[in-house]
């Protein structure tokens, strides 16, 4: 288990680092990264003193050099527009936000999905599998940024009952719903049609029978034993998800204004401040990787086949 | 789309009979075939997805006005008969011909990022899963890593780098959109490779670029055929994404997703904004899924139940 756990982790370790790899490349992908972190009108001595200063006059190896030196002293630039605190302070400031929804969203897409799932594994053919069914379509068919405006239309303007963007601090708690709502949308139908198919399965298995025939009432066969068993799938998949809902947040957060860092990054980009977006877009694949190790190594203690097969 | 109609999938089409027939008997036997490739066809599906793809085509000659030529005098007006049949957006132009001329942009970065990936993920798996070894473990590692990138934040990060454009956008969409086919395809090629026709094939010496394209590539094709339906949905959602963002194509062209982020100022006033461009993006986007989904099981029953 020990190297099991070692292997993983280096390797998690090895494609943060290709993430910073790619990140110094792509900044330098265009010729001379100034030419974004600068307006075109700024003077000439403006654009040679911060040529200097950034260090983009040295050769690319001594640049290399530079740039991992201050990302192991936790530097990751200063932000041009937030009046020059370092990316690392101005993206923590924002997390909380993304993980209020974010953790709203997970709670909303799991309690939907598990409930249409199991309903409809157990009740094939009803109307939770028809209702199930067309989720499922649509949860994977309709882009985010439309049902964000979806939201908008039903609930801010026709019915008005909740606010159409804002965050918690102006706004208190009616304001989550519709962000939340909008991007555990996109997880419903996944999470559904994951926990549909794995009680198929455990439902078919021989002590499911028994324990029906032993005469335990239906409710506590499908809910406490069929689901426990089926849980392992589905646990792996929330895990996978909540990252992938972090990258999703970008759109989200755009839609509503919520101030996150997913906001954070495209309102950096437009302002051509790089050292926030490198920041956020390091995070954000620094968060994948320890879901996915974290979701390795409990799938390895709970199913000694998989280290083995590795 | 006659090509694919033509073409069966899976099941091979009745033997023609050994006297030459007539030419009625020809057509019905065509049709026959047409008829037993298209069983089970998801109809509206199809039928949605030749009306866009035949609109992308003859945009210019369908599209009842210019896309871009703004109308000051008639802005935000209802969906009328026989004017503008859907309305008219914030600066007065035409929505349906800027639907029409956005189904283009929709369909063409859908299908030319699909191809660039598919290419790309089979040739990275077709190389791992032949050459094995060090190549594979790099190749895999790399997959590994592509996977872990928060996808939306990198395409976001990388357009605002190359600027926006459409050929940027399919680059960009292809480039973080390989790992599906390269995973899965080269799990195929591994399990062919066991197979005794390559064995075979490899004892009469055949080299292995004649294994890889002879043998292999005809092998994997229903499958890259079936994922990359699948990913033209993802692919077009993508597009709409970073257009929505302002990241994609650049304005005033009319991509699906820059509507979808012009209506949202004045969905509190114009409700038909939001609903034509965002219901031609679900169907076009369930379109392909559902003919995804239908192809999968005309080509793999045994996957039915996924």
């Amino acid at each position: 288990m020990g190297k099991y756990v070692l292997t993983r982790s280096l390797q998690g370790l090895l494609t943060l680092w290709l993430v910073t790899v790619a990140v110094f490349f792509l900044v330098r992908l265009t010729g001379n990264p100034i030419n974004f972190l600068v307006s075109p009108e700024a003077s000439p001595e403006d654009r040679q003193r911060l040529i200097e200063e950034y260090g983009f006059d040295k050769s690319y190896w001594e640049q290399y050099i530079v740039y991992n030196k201050n990302f192991l002293q936790g530097k990751f630039g200063e932000s041009l527009r937030w009046d020059s605190r370092d990316g690392f302070e101005v993206f923590v400031d924002r997390l909380p936000a993304t993980i209020q929804l974010t953790l709203a969203a997970m709670i909303f897409s799991i309690a939907v999905g598990v409930t249409l799932g199991v309903l409809s594994a157990t009740n094939p053919d009803s109307l939770f599998d028809r209702v199930g069914k067309v989720v499922a379509i649509l949860g994977q068919s309709m882009p985010v940024f439309w049902v964000g405006i979806l939201m908008i239309l039903v609930f801010a303007v026709y019915f008005k009952v909740l606010p159409a963007g804002g965050s918690i601090e102006r706004l208190g708690w009616k304001a989550i719903v519709l962000p939340a709502v909008t991007l555990g949308w996109l997880f419903v139908a996944a999470h559904m049609r994951i926990v549909r198919s794995s009680m198929l399965e455990v439902l078919d298995s021989e002590y499911i029978k028994m324990i029906r025939a032993k005469g335990l009432p239906r409710r506590l066969v499908i809910w406490k034993h069929a689901l426990k068993n089926a849980s392992i799938p589905i646990f792996t998949l929330f895990m996978v998800n909540f990252a992938q809902l972090i990258s999703g947040a970008v759109v989200t957060e755009t839609i509503f204004g919520w101030p996150g860092i997913g906001r954070l990054l495209v309102d950096s980009i437009f302002v051509r401040d790089f050292a926030v977006a490198q920041t956020v877009v390091f995070f954000g694949a620094g968060f994948i990787v320890a879901i996915n190790l974290t979701v390795d190594i409990i799938y390895g203690l709970l199913d000694p086949r998989i280290r083995v097969a590795q | 789309m006659a090509a694919i109609s033509e073409q069966p999938f899976g099941t091979e089409p009745p033997l023609a009979p050994a006297t030459p027939p007539d030419r009625v008997q020809s057509a019905m036997a065509a049709a026959g075939n047409v008829r037993n490739a298209m069983r089970g066809v998801p109809k509206f599906s199809f039928f949605y997805l030749a009306v866009i793809i035949i609109v992308t085509i003859f945009a210019p000659w369908i599209a009842p006005f210019d896309p871009i030529k703004t109308e000051p005098t008639n802005i935000l007006s209802e969906p009328t008969w026989g004017q503008h049949l859907l309305g008219t957006d914030h600066l007065g132009r035409d929505i349906l011909s800027r639907i029409i001329y956005g189904a283009r942009i929709s369909v063409v970065v859908g299908f030319m990022a699909v191809i660039i990936s598919g290419a790309l993920g089979t040739l990275i798996a077709l190389l791992s899963g032949v050459a094995r070894g060090w190549v594979d473990t790099i190749l895999m590692r790399l997959t590994d890593g592509f996977l872990a990138l928060p996808y939306l934040m990198v395409a976001v990060t990388v357009i605002a780098i190359l600027g926006a454009g459409l050929w940027k956008v399919i680059f960009v969409i292809a480039l973080l959109r390989w790992m599906t086919y390269a995973r899965i395809i080269r799990g195929e090629v591994l399990t062919l490779m066991q197979m005794d026709y390559i064995r075979l094939a490899r004892v009469a010496g055949a080299s292995n670029t004649r294994i890889i394209f002879r043998h292999i590539t005809p092998n994997v094709f229903n499958t890259l055929l079936v994922l990359g339906t699948l990913e033209v949905g993802l692919a077009i959602i993508a597009e709409a994404s970073l257009s929505y963002l302002g990241l994609g194509i650049p304005r005033p062209q009319p991509s699906w997703g820059t509507m979808l982020a012009e209506s949202q100022e004045w969905v509190f006033v114009a409700w038909w904004l939001p609903m034509v461009p965002g219901v031609a993006i679900t169907l076009l986007v369930m379109s392909f899924n559902l003919m995804g989904d239908w192809l999968r099981d005309r080509t793999d029953p045994t996957r039915r139940q996924l």
